[in-house]
């Protein structure tokens, strides 16, 4: 029997990435820097994992990696690992990457448990086969990672916020940076996932479908989600710089956003119909 | 004396509905409506004809979905409203805002004391040994390095000293509303000016391609207020497109590759693009009009050749063995005096008794008719359609013992090419292009402003320094303190 590369890639990623969220669970809690250490290194370890698999999938497939569910979701939970890792090199703040982590494991988990039919290699079809898609795609789903991110960091800083309102303590959330610092950190995710989302999403994805069908907005259900989640980080930009908005509410959009992006992504795919149906056919 | 005896009326609503416009939390409004009307845009579906929306929701439901407009909602009257509120919004904003921010940002105040920088939130204070004019040097020196232009000023007291950097960053905000304002315009202009066509094509076949055409005019009014009008008008052009070849490819488990098109386009008789292949994705451009591969199908109004079988009328035996016959092109039926020729098709029969004609019902091949000509000894005898679902429907030739029957057909593949010209594109591109400039402006360029202020205090010399950044507090936080370092304090 032949092996696949990729399934078993994917297996090895799988878990590392759970052993990967139970480390950083576990440097929450005890706050050990050698835990800590270890927790960024299978870090690491995970994402070059899910990276051999996006490479081996692209040679088995002749094509970009992310041309149904499966694929795409490999693909995301590379990118928003990718963006932790920066993160947290640069801002040095680890107790966050539990929170991340989850939210990857999630995602690796959901992918594994897709129905064979959307795991299988698919030949593109001719609309698919184009550098607008993929460029298309690949941008979309950094915006869906720094989303992502912003995301876990809005529902930190609501814990924050609450506990530093009512001067009240407790060790796990004492280790969470200051609410306004998770604050700032989340604008920024939402700001590099806003411009590659735009970008992705809603431009290229435009350009795409003006070479393809001649008509770069069709008020598709997936284009219109597109644009709904827009509006919504839009708003979230502008209900930072309100007054009377800024802080919780600004989180709760963020958070609504998110589940937004991830309507845009699965709910589209399964609930409604259109061009963009990964699962039909 | 009342604001109202001053004010007239239509000044304070006036001003009532600007400061709406103005406001961002009217914008939040207007954002949060788009959002949440658009969910319900993707959970109906969208332009589908009248019957769908009555076996959906039921009549009742569907004649409210019709009165309100929900089966085409993004081209509804209160959706556009909501759009041009959006753009009212934008346009008022910018005009509140902008001004005040340009003589903020770039009219800033020098000649400062220590008061004003003790008023700063983010503030240090260094005492140091030196000359204050050395430790002005150094601090030039350090900033310069960091990239900031610097002004300075010299008072009774002290030098002031104002550095900054990222000003740009401030108008980043400004250029993504007006790329909005510029994509709108672009998405405008593409719908008045623009149009959109779709054809069937046939190998070897010449059509004219037709455009459309504007005519201005003001032929209503409103109120004695002419309203300017669009005429738009198809015309034939002196542009030929002729389909060379198409064919589909396949990939080795059966599924569709892709759609080929060859075209050769001819302007005023002349030939100017020869032998073009296009796919889906790879369109082929001419003069601002776009040829598109979008689909393929069998045609619907006429076949390459037809098969036929003649039977004994009586005993309905096979009388002569199925023979073809070419579309349009006479052929003589062997071992009779009977020649046919096939001269209409239609591929899902449908007949109008009013007006006594035939026509497709639908592109499906449905229900197949084909129209035949008989010719007995060179004399037309019968004209009858035949029907592949029906096989003895006027099977039989008049004054003989033959019936004719139609027992297949070889289509022809047409290619379907949408054409489409739309002036508005390069404008919304360019639009797109200035909102990702401006996100990235607004996003990565951060307005930072220190304001120093050295001078002599008895032989040693004092520093205060405050930094103001319009975002990213604890990023700049770190790097005011790295200068601070570097002038001197903070040791410890
Ligand atoms: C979908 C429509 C809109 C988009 C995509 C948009 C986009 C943006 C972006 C990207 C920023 C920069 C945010 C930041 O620096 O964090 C911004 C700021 C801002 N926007 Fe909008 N905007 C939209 C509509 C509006 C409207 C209708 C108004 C009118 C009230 C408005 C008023 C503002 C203001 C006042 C700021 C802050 C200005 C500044 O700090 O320089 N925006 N907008």
């Amino acid at each position: 029997m032949k092996v696949i590369m990729s399934l078993l890639f994917f297996d090895m990623a799988f878990w590392f990435y759970f052993a990967t969220m139970l480390f950083y669970f576990a440097y929450w809690i005890t706050k050990k820097e050698l835990l800590g250490q270890a927790s960024t290194v299978l870090a690491i370890i995970s994402t070059f994992a899910i990276f051999m698999m996006l490479v081996f999938r692209t040679k088995e497939s002749g094509h970009a990696p992310f041309s149904n569910l499966y694929e795409s979701m490999t693909f995301f939970v590379w990118v928003i690992s990718i963006a932790y890792l920066i993160m947290e090199f640069r801002y040095k703040i680890r107790v966050i990457g539990a929170f991340v982590m989850a939210i990857v494991f999630v995602a690796m988990f959901a992918t594994s448990n897709l129905p064979y039919r959307f795991q299988d290699i698919q030949p593109l079809n001719p609309a698919l086969q184009s550098i607008w898609f993929e460029l298309h795609v690949f941008s979309a789903f950094i915006g869906y990672a720094g989303f992502g991110i912003a995301f876990g960091m809005a529902i930190i800083y609501l814990i924050k916020a609450r506990f530093e309102e009512r001067k009240a303590s407790h060790f796990l959330i004492d280790r969470f940076p200051l609410s306004a610092i998770l604050d700032e950190l989340s604008y920024k995710s939402v700001a590099w996932g806003f411009i590659f989302f735009t970008l992705g999403a809603l431009i290229l994805g435009a350009v795409w479908a003006n070479k393809a069908w001649g008509t770069y907005w069709s008020w598709d259900p997936k284009e219109t989600w597109s644009l709904i989640t827009w509006f919504v980080y839009a708003a979230y930009l502008h209900a930072r710089v309100t007054r009377g908005w800024r802080g919780k509410k600004a989180a709760y959009v963020a958070i609504f956003g998110f589940l937004s992006t991830i309507f845009l992504y699965w709910g589209v795919s399964f609930v409604l119909p259109g061009l963009h149906a990964y699962a039909s056919q | 004396m009342t604001t109202s005896d001053k004010n007239p009326i239509h000044k304070i609503i006036g001003g009532k509905i600007w400061g709406l416009f103005g406001s961002l939390k009217f914008v939040l409004f207007i954002l949060f409506s788009l959002a949440i009307l658009s969910v319900i845009g993707t959970v109906i579906q969208q332009n589908q004809p009248p019957q769908f929306y009555v076996g959906e929701y039921g009549s009742k439901w569907a004649s409210l979905i019709f009165s309100i407009g929900l089966e085409n909602m993004y081209h509804a009257w209160w959706f556009s409203i909501l759009l041009i509120f959006l753009v009212a919004n934008i346009i008022v904003c910018t005009i509140d805002r902008f001004p005040p921010k340009w003589k903020a940002t770039l009219e800033t105040k020098i000649d400062i004391d220590a008061k004003f920088i003790k008023n700063i939130a983010n503030n240090h204070t260094i005492v140091l040994q030196d000359e204050p004019q050395a430790v002005k040097e150094n601090i030039l020196n350090i900033l310069h390095k960091k990239r900031y232009k610097i002004k300075e000023a010299n008072t009774t007291e002290g030098i002031s000293l104002y550095a900054w950097k990222g000003i740009t960053g401030r108008f980043g905000s400004d250029v993504v509303h007006v790329s909005l304002l510029l994509t709108l315009v672009g998405a405008i202009l593409g719908s008045i000016f623009g149009f959109k066509d779709f054809g069937a094509f046939y190998e070897g076949e010449v059509t004219t391609i037709p455009v459309v055409d504007f005519q201005f005019g003001a032929d209503r009014s409103w109120h004695g207020i002419p309203l300017p009008k669009i005429e738009r008008q198809k015309r034939a052009s002196d542009i030929q497109l002729r389909l060379d070849k198409f064919w589909i490819d396949y990939y080795e488990t059966g599924q569709i590759k892709q759609y080929n098109s060859i075209l050769t386009l001819s302007d005023s008789g002349r030939e100017v693009i020869k032998g073009k292949q296009i796919w889906v994705n790879a369109p082929l451009h001419y003069h601002g009009l776009t040829f598109y591969q979008s689909s393929y199908g069998i045609a619907y109004d006429r076949v390459k050749q037809a098969e036929f079988v003649l039977k004994d009328s009586k005993t309905h035996k096979t009388a002569v063995q199925p023979f073809q016959a070419a579309w349009n092109i006479p052929y003589d039926i062997p071992g009779t005096d009977y020649r046919i020729k096939v001269v209409s098709f239609v591929s899902d029969f449908g007949y109008d008794p009013t007006t006594k004609t035939i026509f497709p019902k639908s592109a499906e091949h449905n229900n197949p008719a084909i129209n035949v000509e008989i010719y007995k000894n060179g004399k037309p005898v019968a004209r009858p359609w035949l029907f592949y679902n029906y096989a003895d429907l006027f099977a039989q030739i008049p004054d003989s013992d033959y019936e004719l029957v139609f027992r297949g057909y070889k289509g022809i593949v047409y290619t379907g090419l949408s054409i489409n010209r739309d002036p508005g594109t390069a404008i919304v591109w360019i639009g797109a292009a200035l909102m990702i400039i401006g996100c990235c402006m607004a996003f990565f360029i951060f307005h930072k402003r220190i304001w120093m202020y050295v001078r002599k205090n008895r032989n040693e010399t004092e520093v205060h320094l405050g930094g103001m950044i319009n975002k990213n507090k604890f990023t700049f936080e770190r790097e005011l303190l790295e200068i601070v370092e570097s002038i001197g304090g903070i040791k410890k």
